[in-house]
C-alpha cells in the first residue's frame, strides 16, 4: 500500500499539471533568451547558421557606440525622477488629503497606461516639435521667438516617457502611503509639529523605502521604453539602446550580432536592477503592501483642497485630454497646423483609414488577439501562480524567477530572439499570428502571474485546506472554492491582459508578419510611411476601439461578477 | 472518561517536523484513545499547531511516524505520505475558514456533497448538525454576513455533519472574545462528548486546556515536556516550565537533606538555611532538589498556625489586588515567595507573617 | 546597358537604346527570340502565360514591397480590382529591411513570399544570382527595352521609375535662397534644416553613388556636416516639408512633389540641372512560391499597359513608366523630360554597397 500510495501522490494531477505548466512557461520564456545570446556571443559569418565561433567581440564593438549607452541611462533618469515625482506629488494629494473627487481621479490615473506610449509620443510630436508643433505655433503667434519647448530632444523624451509609462510609479507610491500606520504621523503632530513638518520628518522617512523599491523598478522599466524614443528620438538621431538595436535589424544587411549583443547587455542591466529590487521590497523590515488595512489618516487641508483639485485636473488635462485634442484636431486637418485656413479642414483622413483594410485587419487581428490571449492566459498565468506562491511542489521557486524573466529584457529584444527561435522551429507558426500569441502569452507572463498572485495571497489559505479536511480532491476544490474566490481578480487580469496586448507594440514589431498585422505597430508603420494626419487618425480609431471595447467588457464583467456572487 | 481501550486511535511517534532548517518540531511521541479529547498545549512557537497540521496531513513530516487506527499515514522510513483529503480526518481552524461565496447551509454540506451524498441525505444530517450548533435558523443565510461566534458555530457544525472519526482543533476559540470563549469552551466540551469522537485540540490557552481535555500534552519548542491528565499535570509537573505554565508556582532549590527525612517525605535546606518537606513521587532524589510549590498552596496567617513541618516567618513586601484573588509578594529568608489567597483584608507592607504549606503540596520536580 | 564616355544615361542614349545592344559583362543570347513554353492567353486587355483560372483557385498572392504602406496597398488594390478572387497580402519595407527578410526566411526554409518589388537594382542582381526569382518570361516583355529588363529576361523588369530632386518649402526659403543644383545643398545655412532618407532606401544609395562620382568623395563628408534628419518614406520627408520641420530635401521624390503639391502644401521642386537621380523599382516573382501561377498572371498584369497606367496614376505612386508606349505622367510630364542620373555599371554599384552602408550608417550615428 505504501508504495503505490507514494506513486500515486507522485504522479497526481496537481503534480502533473503543475509541472506541465512549469514547462510550458520555461520552454516559452528560455527558448528566445537562449537564441538571443547565442546571437550576441556568436563572431563567426552572421549569415552562417548554427553559428561557427563565439566570442566576446561583439560586445568590443559595442564599446564604439558610449553616446548610446549614456543617452539611455540620462533619459532613463529623467524620466524615473520625473515619473517619481508626479508619482508622489500625485499619491500624497490622492492618498491623504481629502481633495474632492478622490475615489474618481485615482481611476483616471490609469488612463494614461491605457492609451499608449506611441500615441503620447505622436501627439507631443505635434505639440512640441520645434518648427510645426501647435504649441510652438501659438508661442510664435503670441509673440515669442523661435520655440517654446523642443520635445525632440532627451527632456522632451523623457517628459513623455514619464507621463505614459510612469503612472506605475503613483500605483506603487500609493499603495505604500496607504499602508502606512496612520497613528506614526498622529504622534508627531500630538507633540505638536506642523502639517508641513510632519511630513517632511515622519511620512517622508518612511515612505522613502517604498519609493526607493519603486525608483529601481520604474527605471528598470524606463530602461526598455521604445516608442517614444522612436517618435521623438530617431529623427534627431538620438539613439537609446532600444531604437538603435530596431535601427540595426532594420539595416541592410541587419547587424544582428551587435543588436544582440546590445539587447543583452541591457537585460544584463535590467535583471540586476530587478534584482535589487526584489531585495528591497522582500526584506520585510520595510513598509510591505499587505491585506492588513490600516486605514491612512486623510489630512484636512482646508482651502488647499482646491488648489490641489486643479493640480489634479492639470494632471488629467496634460496627460489625457491634450494628447487626445491634439490628435484629433491633426485628424481633420490636411496639413496640420496650430492656426488652420477654413479649406483646411477635411474628413479625407477618416475616409481614408476607414478604406484601408490593413487598417480593419490589423484592428480586428488585435481584438481577437487580445481576446485570446486574455483568456488563455488567465488559465496558465493562474495555474503558474498556484504553482509558485501555493502548491508544495519543489522547484516552485525556481519557476517564479522563469516567469519574471521576461521583465528585465525589453519587449523589442525579448522578440529579437523569438524571431530567431521560432524561424527555425519545425512547425511553421513563423509570420503567423499563433507567434504573435505566443509572443504576448511570454511577455505578459510577470504581469498577469503578479495580478493573479497578488488575489490568491489575499484568500486565506486555511480556505483551501478546509475543503481539503473536508475530503474534497484539488479539482474539486479548485473548481468549487479556488476558482470562485479568485473571480474578481482573474477578471481584473483578464481585462489587464486585454489592455495590455492591444497597446503592444516591442514585440508585435519583429514579429507582424502579411497575414498577422495588429494595430499599434501598423500606427508605427503609418508614421514611418504616410502623413503625419493620416497617423493621428490611426491613433485615435485605435484608441477609440479599444475604449469601446473596454466599456462593453467591464459591463459585461461586471454582470458576470454579480451572477458568480450569487 | 475514556476507558482503557487497547489501541489508541491516534499515534504520534517520534514526529519531526522541519521547515528548511528550522525545526518545528523535533521529536514529539503520544497517543489518542477513541473517544479520547487530548489537547497539545505551550506558549506560541512550540510547535503544537505544526504537530496537528501533520497529524491532518496539511504539513508534511520530516521524520517519524503517525498513524491513525494502526495504519501509517505518514511515515518517514516506509515513504508514507497520505495527502490530507483521503485521511478520513476533521478539521475546524483558527480563522473558521468560512467560505464567503457560499450559504451556511452550503458550508456545512460541502463534505458531505465531497462524499456524493444525496440530497435528502444531505438535507436531514444539515439541518440535524445546525441544529446541535444552535444555528438551525441561519440555515440560507449569506455565510459572510455572521458573526465570530456564529461563524465558528458553523465551521464546527461542517466539521462533523460528515462523521469523521477524529475532529482535529486549531485554537478554534482564540478569535472570540473572553466571555463567548468561555461559554463555548463548555458547549464544545458537551459536544464532543455526545458525539464521541476522538479530538485533538490545540491552544495556548491554560484554562482552556484543563476544563475541556481528557489528556493534555505540554510543549516547548517542539518537544513534549510532559503528558497527563489535567489534574497530574496541574499537581505534578515533571518540570520548572510545566510548573510555572501551568498555574503560577514557586520554585525553590536546595540540598537534599536525607538525615531529616521522614514520614515518606523528602526534607531540602535551602542556601538560607531553611527546611522544607515535600513529596518525591516516585521521582529521583538527588543531591541538587528543586521543588515546586503552587502559590495558591502557600497560606498565610498572621499568627503562627499550628503544626510544626513547614512553617515559616517571612516579611510582607507588596499586594496586589487582583479581584478573585490577592497576590502577596513575601521575602522569605533571601528568596521571595508569591502567594495567592483568597480576597484578604489588606495588610501592611513589612508586616511579619507566618507561610505554611502542606508537604503533599510541594512536589519534586524531575523525570 | 547603354553607356556613353561619361558614364551617364542620356536622353538620347535612351532614345537610341532601341535596339538591344550586347550586355557589359554579361554575355546572354537574345531573350525576345526564345521560344515561349506555351501560347499566352488574353485576360482583360493583356498577355499572359500564367494559368488564370489555377491563380484564381490558388485564390492569394503575397506581396513583399518597398513602398510605404499607401502606396504598397495601392499596388495590391489595383490587382484586386481586376482579380477580385485573388485576396492580396503585403509586408512592407524599406528595401534593405525587406531584402534581408526575405534571405533570412528563405534560409530558414520558408517561402511564403509570390512577388517582390525592390526600389534598389542591386539586391534584385544578387537574388537573382542566389536563384531566388523565379524565371518567368512575360509576354509582355515586348513592350520594354531590354534594359529595362533583367539579363537574361525573365527574372525581374522595371516597373517603373522613381527620380527625385531637391525641395522645399516655400514659406521657410525664398525662391531666391533656394538651391539651383545638387552643390547648393551643401551650405552651412541648411544645417538642421535639411532631410534625406535612411541607408535601407535604394534611391539614397544612387543619390550617394552617383553624386560621388559626379563632385568627389568630399561632397558627402560636407554634407554629413549639415546633421541631416533622415526618414524611411518620402511621404515622411515631404511631410516635414510641408509642416515646416525641414527647410530643404536633399532627395525630393517626384511622385511625393505631385501628391503634396495637390494637398496644397507650400513646397516647391527643383530639379538640378545636372540631372534627377533616379532609382528602378523592380518586380519580379519568387522562386518556390506558394502561389505561383497568380505570381505569373501578378507579372503580367505590372507589366501590362493596365498595371503600368494604374502605377503611374495611383497618386500614392505616381511612378514613372518605362514602358515603350506609356502615356506621360498625371502632370502631363513625361520621364523623356528629365535627365535622369544612375548608375551605368550596375555591378560596380553593387560593390559599392558596403561603402555606402558604413558612410552613411556613419553619418546618422550607427
Amino acid at each position: 500500500m505504501s508504495a503505490t500510495a507514494a506513486s500515486a501522490e507522485r504522479w497526481s494531477a496537481q503534480r502533473l499539471v503543475g509541472y506541465g505548466v512549469a514547462a510550458i512557461a520555461a520552454v516559452l520564456v528560455l527558448y528566445p533568451v537562449f537564441y538571443l545570446l547565442q546571437a550576441a556571443f556568436d563572431v563567426g559569418d552572421p549569415q552562417t547558421r548554427p553559428p561557427t565561433a563565439y566570442g566576446l567581440d561583439n560586445f568590443q564593438v559595442l564599446l564604439n557606440y558610449p553616446r548610446i549607452m549614456l543617452n539611455t541611462l540620462v533619459v532613463s533618469f529623467a524620466a524615473t525622477a520625473m515619473a517619481l515625482v508626479i508619482g508622489f506629488v500625485m499619491a500624497w494629494i490622492l492618498a491623504r488629503t481629502n481633495v474632492p473627487g478622490r475615489r474618481a481621479f485615482e481611476q483616471l490615473m490609469a488612463v494614461p497606461y491605457y492609451l499608449t506610449p506611441l500615441l503620447g509620443a505622436l501627439a507631443w510630436s505635434m505639440l512640441g516639435s520645434p518648427e510645426s508643433g501647435f504649441v510652438n505655433q501659438v508661442w510664435r503667434a503670441l509673440g515669442g521667438s523661435d520655440h517654446l519647448i523642443d520635445i525632440n530632444t532627451p527632456y522632451g523624451i523623457a517628459w513623455v516617457m514619464a507621463l505614459f509609462e510612469g503612472s506605475v510609479a503613483f500605483v506603487m507610491i500609493a499603495a505604500v502611503m496607504k499602508s502606512m500606520d496612520p497613528s506614526l504621523e498622529e504622534a508627531s503632530q500630538v507633540i505638536g509639529a506642523s502639517r508641513l513638518r510632519t511630513m517632511l520628518r515622519v511620512t517622508l522617512p518612511l515612505v522613502v523605502p517604498g519609493v526607493l523599491g519603486a525608483a529601481i523598478f520604474v527605471f528598470a522599466e524606463m530602461l526598455g521604453s521604445f516608442a517614444v524614443a522612436l517618435v521623438l528620438g530617431t529623427p534627431n538621431r538620438y539613439y537609446v539602446i532600444t531604437t538603435a538595436i530596431y535601427q540595426l535589424i532594420q539595416q541592410y544587411p541587419p547587424r544582428i550580432q551587435l543588436a544582440a549583443a546590445m539587447g543583452t547587455s541591457l537585460f544584463a542591466v535590467m535583471f540586476l536592477m530587478l534584482f535589487v529590487y526584489r531585495r528591497i521590497v522582500t526584506r520585510g523590515s520595510y513598509v510591505t503592501i499587505t491585506g492588513k488595512a490600516f486605514r491612512p489618516r486623510v489630512a484636512d487641508v482646508g482651502r488647499l483642497r482646491y488648489v490641489l483639485f486643479g493640480v489634479c485636473m492639470l494632471y488629467l488635462m496634460v496627460a489625457v485630454v491634450l494628447p487626445i485634442a491634439t490628435l484629433l484636431y491633426a485628424s481633420v486637418q490636411k496639413i496640420a497646423v496650430a492656426f488652420p485656413a477654413a479649406d483646411n479642414f477635411t474628413l479625407d483622413n477618416f475616409r481614408a483609414a476607414a478604406s484601408m483594410n490593413a487598417v480593419g485587419s490589423a484592428l480586428t487581428n488585435s481584438l481577437l488577439l487580445a481576446f485570446a490571449t486574455a483568456t488563455i492566459g488567465i488559465v496558465l498565468m493562474g495555474l503558474l501562480a498556484w504553482l509558485i506562491y501555493r502548491s508544495r511542489l519543489p522547484g516552485a521557486g525556481l519557476i517564479e524567477y522563469v516567469v519574471m524573466f521576461p521583465q528585465a529584457v525589453p519587449r523589442l529584444v525579448f522578440a529579437f530572439g523569438m524571431m530567431w527561435a521560432w524561424l527555425v522551429f519545425p512547425i511553421p507558426i513563423y509570420g503567423t499570428i499563433w507567434l504573435l500569441l505566443i509572443a504576448y502569452l511570454t511577455v505578459f507572463l510577470p504581469l498577469g502571474v503578479r495580478t493573479i498572485a497578488g488575489v490568491m495571497l489575499q484568500i486565506d489559505k486555511s480556505l483551501e485546506e478546509c475543503a481539503q479536511m473536508c475530503g474534497a480532491a484539488w479539482t474539486f476544490r479548485l473548481r468549487t472554492i479556488t476558482v470562485p474566490l479568485l473571480a474578481p481578480g482573474l477578471i481584473a487580469a483578464w481585462l489587464l491582459l486585454f489592455i495590455a496586448s492591444m497597446r503592444e507594440l516591442g514585440a508585435s514589431i519583429l514579429l507582424m508578419g502579411p497575414h498577422s498585422k495588429v494595430i499599434t505597430p501598423s500606427i508605427v508603420e503609418s508614421w514611418f510611411g504616410t502623413a503625419s494626419e493620416l497617423t493621428a487618425t490611426l491613433a485615435l480609431i485605435q484608441t477609440g476601439v479599444v475604449a469601446a471595447a473596454m466599456i462593453v467588457l467591464v459591463a459585461v464583467t461586471r454582470r458576470l461578477g454579480a451572477q458568480l456572487v450569487e | 472518561m475514556p476507558t482503557t481501550a487497547a489501541t489508541p486511535h491516534i499515534e504520534v511517534e517520534r514526529l519531526e517536523v522541519h521547515f528548511g532548517a528550522v525545526p518545528a518540531v523535533r521529536g514529539v511521541s503520544f497517543s489518542v484513545m477513541p473517544g479520547e479529547q487530548l489537547t497539545l498545549l505551550g506558549p506560541s512557537g512550540c510547535g503544537k499547531t505544526t504537530t496537528l497540521r501533520a497529524i491532518a496531513g496539511l504539513e508534511h513530516g520530516s521524520a517519524g511516524e503517525i498513524r491513525i487506527d494502526g495504519k501509517p499515514v505518514y511515515s518517514a522510513r516506509k515513504g508514507v505520505n497520505i495527502p490530507a483529503e483521503k485521511r478520513g480526518l476533521s478539521m475546524v481552524f483558527q480563522s473558521y475558514a468560512i467560505w464567503p461565496h457560499m450559504s451556511v447551509f452550503d458550508n456545512v454540506a460541502y463534505g458531505l456533497r465531497v462524499r456524493r451524498a444525496g440530497a435528502a441525505e444531505i438535507r436531514e444530517k444539515v439541518e440535524r448538525a445546525l441544529g446541535m450548533v444552535q444555528m438551525g435558523a441561519f440555515a440560507d443565510r449569506r455565510a459572510s454576513a455572521l458573526s465570530g461566534g456564529q461563524q465558528q458555530r458553523v465551521a464546527l457544525a461542517r466539521a462533523f455533519v460528515f462523521q469523521p472519526s477524529v475532529l482535529l482543533f486549531d485554537e478554534p476559540l482564540s478569535n472570540l472574545d473572553a466571555k463567548l470563549r468561555a461559554d463555548m469552551r463548555i458547549e464544545l466540551r458537551d459536544l464532543q462528548h455526545r458525539l464521541g469522537i476522538t479530538s485533538v485540540y490545540v491552544t495556548h490557552d491554560l484554562e482552556e486546556a484543563l476544563a475541556m481535555s481528557d489528556r493534555i500534552v505540554v510543549m516547548r519548542d517542539g518537544l513534549v515536556e510532559q503528558t497527563g491528565t489535567p489534574d497530574e499535570i496541574y499537581a505534578l509537573p515533571r518540570s520548572a516550565f510545566v510548573a510555572d505554565f501551568i498555574g503560577s508556582s514557586n520554585l525553590i532549590r536546595g540540598r537534599n537533606r536525607p538525615d531529616l527525612a521522614a514520614d515518606g517525605l523528602i526534607a531540602l535546606e535551602t542556601p538560607s538555611g531553611q527546611v522544607i518537606y515535600g513529596s518525591a513521587y516516585g521521582r529521583p532524589v538527588g543531591d541538587e532538589l528543586t521543588v515546586s510549590v503552587r502559590t495558591v498552596h502557600l497560606r498565610l496567617s498572621p499568627q503562627r498556625p499550628a503544626g510544626e513541618r513547614n512553617v515559616w516567618p517571612a516579611r510582607l513586601e507588596k499586594t496586589v489586588f487582583q479581584g478573585d484573588f490577592t497576590q502577596v509578594h513575601v521575602r522569605w529568608g533571601d528568596q521571595p515567595l508569591i502567594a495567592r489567597c483568597a480576597a484578604l483584608d489588606p495588610l501592611p507592607a513589612g508586616q511579619e507573617v507566618f507561610i505554611t504549606v502542606d508537604p503533599k503540596r510541594v512536589v519534586l520536580l524531575g523525570a | 546597358m547603354v553607356h556613353n564616355q561619361h558614364g551617364r544615361i542620356t536622353r538620347r542614349a535612351l532614345l537610341k537604346a532601341g535596339a538591344a545592344l550586347p550586355l557589359v559583362g554579361v554575355a546572354a543570347p537574345n531573350v525576345l527570340s526564345q521560344p515561349l513554353s506555351k501560347s499566352p492567353t488574353t485576360v482583360l486587355d493583356f498577355k499572359t502565360n500564367a494559368d488564370v483560372a489555377k491563380a484564381e483557385q490558388e485564390g492569394e498572392l503575397v506581396f513583399y514591397c518597398h513602398e510605404n504602406e499607401a502606396g504598397t496597398a495601392g499596388i495590391m488594390q489595383g490587382f484586386s480590382k481586376d482579380f477580385p478572387k485573388i485576396k492580396t497580402s503585403y509586408v512592407r519595407a524599406q528595401t534593405g529591411a525587406l531584402y534581408s527578410k526575405i534571405l533570412a526566411e528563405r534560409q530558414a526554409g520558408r517561402f511564403d513570399v509570390d512577388v517582390i518589388q525592390l526600389s534598389d537594382i542591386a539586391p534584385a542582381f544578387d537574388f537573382q544570382k542566389k536563384g531566388g526569382y523565379e524565371r518567368y518570361e512575360s509576354p509582355e516583355s515586348g513592350a520594354y527595352k531590354q534594359d529595362y529588363l533583367s539579363s537574361p529576361n525573365g527574372y525581374f523588369f522595371w516597373t517603373g521609375v522613381d527620380p527625385a530632386g531637391i525641395a522645399y518649402n516655400s514659406e521657410k526659403v525664398a525662391a531666391a535662397d533656394a538651391p539651383k543644383g545638387w552643390q547648393d545643398i551643401l551650405n552651412p545655412k541648411w544645417k538642421g534644416r535639411i532631410s534625406c532618407k535612411i541607408s535601407a532606401s535604394g534611391l539614397q544609395f544612387v543619390q550617394w553613388y552617383m553624386l560621388r562620382k559626379l563632385y568627389g568623395e568630399g561632397f558627402w563628408k560636407d554634407f554629413a556636416k549639415l546633421q541631416p534628419h533622415a526618414f524611411d518614406s518620402r511621404v515622411q520627408l515631404f511631410d516635414r516639408l510641408a509642416k515646416g520641420d525641414d527647410a530643404i530635401t536633399a532627395i525630393g521624390e517626384y511622385p511625393a512633389y505631385i501628391l503634396f503639391k495637390g494637398r496644397n502644401a507650400k513646397v516647391e521642386f527643383v530639379a538640378p540641372p545636372d540631372g534627377l537621380v533616379a532609382t528602378p523599382l523592380v518586380v519580379g516573382a519568387v522562386n518556390k512560391a506558394p502561389h505561383a501561377e497568380a505570381a505569373k498572371l501578378f507579372v503580367d498584369w505590372a507589366m501590362s499597359k493596365r498595371g503600368q497606367a494604374w502605377y503611374q496614376t495611383n497618386p500614392n505612386l505616381y511612378y514613372a513608366s518605362v514602358r515603350t508606349d506609356a502615356p506621360p505622367m498625371p502632370t502631363g510630364v513625361s520621364l523623356t523630360r528629365f535627365k535622369l542620373l544612375y548608375p551605368s555599371d550596375w555591378d560596380e554599384y553593387a560593390r559599392e554597397s558596403a561603402a555606402f552602408l558604413k558612410e552613411w550608417n556613419g553619418m546618422l550615428g550607427l
